[in-house]
């Protein structure tokens, strides 16, 4: 016997946008449904079960970006969250030694000179305008992207507020402003630092998750989404969820229904029903049916409209803009289930990056080829990884003594190479990532020669997983490619940059909107102020000043 | 207390003139002409024995000459041949090329006036997505050659500032025309101009030659791939400049002062059917008839100033000074930075010359050929045309990879014209009418390979070219009879442009505009007063377009004591 109710809201996917927008809506007195598809909430926010005794975050695995103004709104740490900064982070030579990137100041200092003295005065010159450029942007977050081709009063009065924050800077920063935002990360460091290992450090910063390299333009920006968050206002720190990212979403989930909302897990939307134009609810995969004259989407752009929206509905040149929008998936993870902590010989007795973000990449040359490979659909032979044993600080991730890491991978394509010309997602087979697994422990082993021995389980995800379990089409753990022609006023889509889509009523609240993507929920908290300004509710939003 | 004050020699007193160019490529020779037809006294130092810089001539074997390493125009600047008189009181021969994107299965394509088709005249089946594309490009194209004539803006003392507001006003403008052109198409021209080539083309393309051929275009003499963000604009630079004036398709389409009349236009590439050098020779006309002096073969070793920080002559190789307080430099901001002493130079601006981006991934060989060579599947006359050698636009990408790591190319792209093919092109060799000029600019080659570019790396990028000609003229290699290789190192060394780069300084987004060459050193002037950088590494950048000599001409009259 299927189901059908009304509501005032209902919010297509359970990620941590959508969560923050239902919140937002419920709060304000909306009667708000959120739908999803699998069994449990979170998107790629979450902690998963996949081994017994064990608690994977099995996609994004660190926090720092979710903005501080939505973790005070939706009061998440009264629901249970509580998130532990880790203290730095090392990349691993194959000859035994090591850089660590240290939060504390003065142990940075001495490791830089331990590496070589000159970098220590460029680090400060790179802090200062890394620092200053997260400053300059974090305020933008939580407004809107104005439309420069709009003549609204509100485009214009939030143009004239980014002309003003860039007069502020004064012309020798607005300069270097667009030269950050125009160059590479790797012609940024270079232009820094002599040490190859320690600019190899950094620059993973500029790749994670994106379709480009460390020689590409605009990486240096990549590097910004990385940097931009805080951990208790401590900019750039990044922290465990304890319980595994899933502790976000679920405290989001629990703030919800305390404001009144509900969350229908198990069936996604097979097709947004819209009527004239107007959006008028959603008809589940499960027959049943929802409805409410505000519905928002926590998919991505292309899979809202290319999939689950009729076809007949939508202006010809919206879908070849959202079809030319870019996902490609560029990332694979890879949570392991450990007996121990595996033994890094280069680390001294308790170091403090083992807590931290480990690395073996060690130029930006390897980076960058490790980029060439993804461009013809391989994933890289000498990959880029991101590993973390968060265990070693959360204990209630692994059993007693045992551990768990997870190690994130760059460059892995969504429509993998069969080696005969044919690129295909389908070409992830069960062996491709075998092997593509086995590729990245002989790399960790440079760093901790028996690391394989202590391997209880290994859960290995392409883009293809990422995009079957979470929804993110082709993998993208962005929703979309943070390039300049997909930043700003023209995310998703040209003319649709806020929120709202050629469907009345239909609003996008995931990272395909503005600002994009990490677990930052902007997008949703940005697309909720949209809904209720439209509803006549805009005093129902906090407004933001920085 | 300056460190090379100029000193007065009692003996014999020194030539004093208005300005000092330094450098007689086509920049500093505009520079000179620009100078001295507002009545200044100008001198043009030239350390090689010839004028032209990248655009000379040079003796392949006895007889032969070849284009030394530019060997087309496509982007000189309307109005600096309109001032100069090039292709009007002075003339200049030139044809309008046809470009062949060569495919190896034999399924070229041809681009002539913004539209494709196949070989044998047919449509080609995206002739109107291309055709449609071109346009877009071009008309987009002719909006950012707005800023080339023009100084960048200063955006000194804030947006508030009455001076900032009238430089802004060009902008204001740009913005004004952008709105006119319909929301549609502002929208798409904000997206796509910071964008990747290659996903732009892709996406209406389609990948093959036609979109291989506008990759090519788009990463030329650059150190990127058509995926490196930013190459949408580099080709639209490379389109925004119109032809000049007298050829065959500016007259067709009315353009002129880089805006089109009739929003045609066609952006082919012109052949100087005398030879480069005549064109060298027709900037170096434009200059001594108005009046500026050329002297060649005595390089500048310094640029000397006075004791307040102003500059006030150049002392030569041989030791002889000259005076002068405006010295316009066509070197690269470091190479100036270096002949003037960097005690005259803030320590910010020191550390960002230093790290300018300048990789050359560009080199030229030139073959001579016993034969004219048969291209498969490619009609006779059509081997007249620019032809190029890359097949897709993922190619182009692939290209690029080796150059990142100083590797040596396997399947380069590469650019190539057969000069004296075209009608009524000159200095054959009477004696031998078959023997043929093959003239190929390479990309991407290692800007500084591991053991530097010695006699046996020459012979291997030899090799490369010839295996890649092999697959689409067979047989081509046993024509060959003389042939040279012209790698970044020896365009540094003959030209100075830094580190061989094409373009001087790369074209990226980091470098362009307000940033090129350094944010703090975009207009012109730089260092101590009375200093201009009047060549490529200067806005708006590369290419055969004169621009940033006129600009800086334009500036040093507007600022300095010139």
């Amino acid at each position: 016997m299927s189901r059908s109710d009304t509501f005032d809201a209902i919010i297509a996917g359970a990620g941590h946008n959508g969560l923050t927008t239902a919140c937002y809506l419920a709060r304000a007195g909306l009667r708000v449904l959120v739908v999803e598809k699998n069994d449990w909430i979170g998107g790629a926010a979450v902690s998963r079960s996949l081994y017994d005794g064990w608690t994977y975050s099995n996609c994004s695995y660190v926090c720092s970006l979710l903005r501080r103004e939505i973790v005070r709104d939706l009061e998440l740490p009264r629901f249970g969250l509580q998130v532990i900064p880790y203290e730095a982070g090392a990349t691993f030579t194959e000859d035994g030694d090591y850089f660590a990137y240290y939060s504390d100041h003065d142990a940075l200092v001495r490791e830089i000179g331990r590496h070589n003295p000159n970098d220590v005065d460029a680090y400060e010159r790179f802090s200062q305008t890394v620092i200053r450029q997260c400053r300059f942007i974090r305020p933008f977050l939580l407004r809107n992207a104005p439309d420069p081709t709009s003549l609204k009063p509100r485009d214009i009065d939030e143009l004239l507020y980014l002309v003003g924050k860039a007069n502020d800077l004064g012309s020798r920063e607005l300069g270097e402003t667009l030269r950050f935002w125009t160059i590479s990360i790797g012609d940024f460091l270079d232009e820094h630092f002599d040490n190859d290992l320690m600019k190899a450090h950094l620059a993973g910063s500029g790749i994670i998750g994106t379709g480009l390299g460390v020689y590409s333009p605009g990486t240096a920006y990549v590097l910004l989404h990385h940097y931009m968050g805080d951990v208790d206002g401590a900019i750039g720190a990044w922290g465990f969820a304890r319980g595994g990212m899933g502790s976000i979403t679920k405290a989001m989930g629990a703030s919800l229904e305390e404001a009144g909302g509900q969350i229908v897990v198990g069936s996604g939307v097979d097709q947004f029903i819209v009527r004239d134009g107007r959006v008028k609810g959603v008809a589940l995969e499960s027959g049943d049916t929802y409805f409410a004259p505000i519905v928002a989407s926590n998919m991505d752009v292309k899979r809202t409209f290319l999939k689950h929206v009729e076809r007949s509905a939508l202006p010809g040149d919206f879908v070849t803009a959202v079809e030319r929008f870019k996902t490609r998936g560029s990332s694979g993870k890879i949570n392991i289930a450990l007996d121990a902590v595996p033994d890094f010989p280069a680390a001294p007795e308790g170091a403090s990056f083992m807590r931290g973000d480990m690395h073996c990449s060690t130029s930006l040359g390897e980076l960058e080829r490790a980029y060439d490979d993804w461009k013809d659909g391989r994933w890289s032979a000498d990959p880029y990884f991101d590993m973390l044993i968060p265990s070693q600080i959360d204990p209630t991730l692994a059993p007693p003594g045992k551990h768990m890491m997870t190690v994130f991978v760059q460059y892995a394509p969504y429509d993998l190479e069969n080696g005969q010309g044919n690129r295909n997602a389908e070409n992830w087979t069960e062996a491709q990532r075998k092997a593509f697994a086995d590729c990245v422990f002989d790399k960790i082993e440079q760093g901790a020669p028996n690391f394989r021995q202590h391997v209880l389980h290994a859960e290995v995800r392409s883009p293809f997983e990422l995009e079957n379990e979470v929804g993110l089409t082709e993998g993208n753990i962005f929703q979309g490619e943070l390039t300049f022609d997909q930043l700003l006023f023209n995310r998703p889509v040209p003319g649709y940059a806020q929120y709202s889509t050629p469907i009345g009523g239909l609003y996008l609240v995931g990272s395909s909107a503005h600002p994009g993507g990490g677990v930052m929920g902007a997008p949703g908290a940005n697309a909720a102020r949209e809904i209720l300004r439209g509803l006549g509710k805009a005093h129902a939003m906090p407004v933001y000043v920085e | 207390m300056s460190s090379a004050t100029a000193k007065t020699d009692r003996n014999a007193p020194h030539e004093t003139f208005d300005a000092i160019v330094i450098g007689a490529g086509h920049n500093g020779l505009t520079a000179a002409a620009t100078l001295a037809r507002k009545g200044k006294r100008v001198c043009v130092i030239e350390r090689n024995e010839q004028v032209g810089g990248m655009m000379t001539d040079t003796l392949l074997a006895p007889g032969v000459m070849a284009p030394r390493m530019a060997h087309l125009l496509y982007n000189l600047n309307a109005t600096v041949a309109r001032e100069l008189g090039l292709g009007g009181r002075i003339p200049l021969r030139t044809a309008t090329l046809p470009t062949v994107a060569l495919s190896p299965e034999g399924a070229h394509v041809v681009i002539r006036g913004g539209q494709a088709e196949r070989v044998d005249g047919s449509a080609h089946q995206q002739a109107d997505v291309f055709a449609a594309l071109h346009r877009r490009l071009l008309r987009f194209a002719e909006l950012l050659a707005r800023l080339a004539n023009q100084t960048p803006p200063k955006l000194a003392g804030g947006l508030t500032n009455p001076d900032t507001l009238s430089e802004l006003s060009v902008l204001a403008r740009l913005g004004l025309d952008l709105k006119l052109m319909g929301r549609k198409e502002m929208q798409e021209f904000l997206r796509i101009t910071l964008s990747n080539v290659h996903d732009l083309l892709v996406d209406e393309l389609g990948d093959g030659p036609l979109a291989g051929a506008m990759a090519a275009d788009a990463v030329r003499g650059a150190f990127a791939g058509p995926r490196s963000p930013g190459t949408v604009f580099a080709l639209m630079y490379r389109l925004g400049s119109p032809k000049p004036p007298g050829t065959a398709s500016a007259r067709a389409t009315g353009r002129e002062g880089g805006i089109s009349r009739s929003g045609g236009g066609s952006a082919d590439p012109v052949l100087p059917l005398d030879g480069m050098g005549a064109v060298a020779e027709a900037f170096a006309r434009a200059a001594t008839d108005a009046g500026a002096e050329i002297r060649c073969g005595q390089g500048v070793a310094k640029v000397l100033t006075d004791t307040e920080d102003r500059v006030n002559g150049v002392a030569l190789e041989d030791g002889s000074t000259l005076l002068a307080t405006t010295i316009l430099s066509s070197a690269g901001p470091l190479q100036t930075m270096e002949m003037t002493g960097p005690a005259h130079f803030d320590i910010e601006a020191v550390r960002r010359f230093r790290n300018l981006r300048h990789k050359g991934t560009t080199a030229k060989v030139n073959l001579l050929l016993s034969d004219t060579p048969t291209f498969t599947d490619l009609p006779p006359e059509l081997a007249a045309g620019r032809l190029l050698i890359a097949p897709s636009s993922a190619y182009v990408e692939r290209a690029f990879n080796p150059a990142k790591y100083n590797e040596m190319p396997t399947a380069p792209v590469i650019e190539m014209v057969l000069p004296g093919l075209s009608q009524g092109s000159s200095g054959k060799d009477a004696a031998k009418p078959d023997q043929q000029v093959l003239s190929a600019i390479i990309n991407f080659v290692p800007p500084s390979p591991k053991k530097g570019w010695r006699a046996s790396e020459r012979r291997a990028l030899l090799k490369v070219l010839l295996s890649t000609l092999e697959a689409y003229a067979p047989g081509i290699s046993k024509l060959v009879t003389a042939s040279e290789v012209i790698a970044p190192d020896d365009i540094a060394a003959e030209t100075g442009a830094p580190g061989g780069h094409w373009h001087h300084l790369e074209m990226g987004l980091d470098q362009i505009l307000t940033l090129r060459p350094t944010n703090g050193t975009a207009h012109y002037a730089f260092g101590p007063q009375g200093l201009y950088l009047c060549a490529a590494s200067a806005h708006p950048g590369g290419d055969i377009t004169g621009a940033p000599g006129r600009n800086s001409a334009l500036q040093a009259l507007k600022t300095g004591s010139a």
